[in-house]
């Protein structure tokens, strides 16, 4: 039998931590993750606005996912990089957030938010993948 | 077209260069790297026993295994990495990957702590890639496997020609940067960086 990849990143001192799902916390975390991807394609935001907005958005939809496996991340960036075996999703769609999540870094911490049109694009076009992929596994 | 590293050295040598010159701050165990090197045990065992006798490698034991290891020692170091990373060892597979994709990009060029040889195992390959035209997504699925076997995290980052050179007029603090550093060049040439 083939080893389950988020049972192996599963552990003390490691970034998941088992926890069985909650539907409430899923539903709640569906919501506010659609509610944000929907407004970030809105135009009359700055760019700044929107890129946070996807992010966030890009977030709370891997997370969701990640808890609907039955996990909990005890780091942030962790739900991007376990796309593929929570939704199995490519480096097309994780790879683009987790460049994101570096990017978002960068912004918080160092004051260097460099983002532009074509970034925020790929964001939201990352997250409206992750967003279908949780439809087709279900998550309504 | 014969490529620089197939006039200069063996296929074997090639990969054996790869990966220890690609990666200088770590060593490698025999079985790792005849792994790693896609060849066979006598062959890559030759080279290393070459490399070894001219002093380009090192070798030390830990517990019952060799450990094989680029010696930053050596006078040509510098060179021969610069050359590696310039071919077979970063290079090559980087254009390799984005040959799909180049009627789509006008310059790509790697910048960044591995341009100026100041890169550790655990550092990005960051990519400056200017194409008007293509996104993240299709960027990223492209290098996928170039970042599998160079064992890094490729880290592109994607502008378009105007946007270069109105970050260039604004004096940007990235592009100054970037600009302002080493660069080891995939496709196109300078000329799109005085952009006009």
């Amino acid at each position: 039998m083939a080893t389950d990849p988020l049972l192996n990143l599963s552990g003390p001192a490691k970034p998941l931590k088992a926890e069985p799902p909650d539907a409430a916390e899923s539903a709640g975390l569906l919501r506010t993750g659609r509610a944000r991807l929907h407004d970030a394609a809105n135009p009359a935001l700055s760019l700044e606005s929107r890129f946070d907005l996807a992010y966030n958005a890009a977030h709370a939809l891997c997370l969701a996912a990640l808890r609907r496996n039955g996990y909990r991340p005890s780091q942030r960036y962790i739900v991007f990089q376990v796309l593929p075996h929570t939704l199995g999703l490519g480096p097309e769609v994780w790879r683009v957030l987790d460049k994101c999540h570096n990017t978002r870094n960068l912004g918080e911490y160092e004051g260097l938010l460099d983002i532009d049109e074509r970034l925020v694009a790929s964001l939201i076009d990352a997250a409206r993948l992750v967003d279908d992929a949780l439809r087709r596994h279900g998550a309504d | 077209m014969t490529s620089t590293a197939d006039a200069l050295f063996p296929a074997v040598r090639q990969r054996v260069l790869a990966v220890l010159f690609g990666a200088p701050d770590r060593s490698f165990y025999a079985n790792e790297l005849i792994a790693l090197a896609r060849s066979g045990t006598g062959a890559v065992q030759r080279e290393l026993a070459s490399l070894l006798a001219a002093g380009l490698v090192t070798v030390r034991d830990q517990g019952n295994q060799k450990h094989y290891q680029a010696n930053a020692a050596s006078p040509v170091f510098a060179e021969l990495r610069g050359l590696v990373l310039k071919t077979v060892g970063l290079a090559d597979v980087l254009q390799a990957a984005l040959a799909p994709l180049a009627d789509q990009v006008a310059a790509a060029f790697v910048y960044g702590s591995v341009a100026r040889q100041q890169d550790t195992a655990g550092s990005d390959v960051d990519v400056l890639i200017v194409s008007d035209a293509l996104g993240y997504a299709e960027v990223f699925s492209a290098l996928e496997g170039a970042a599998q076997t160079l064992g890094r995290t490729i880290n592109p980052t994607l502008y378009t020609r105007a946007e270069l050179a109105r970050r260039r007029a604004q004096d940007n603090a990235f592009v100054t940067r970037v600009l302002a550093q080493p660069r080891i060049w995939l496709m196109g040439d300078e000329e799109v960086l005085r952009g006009d």
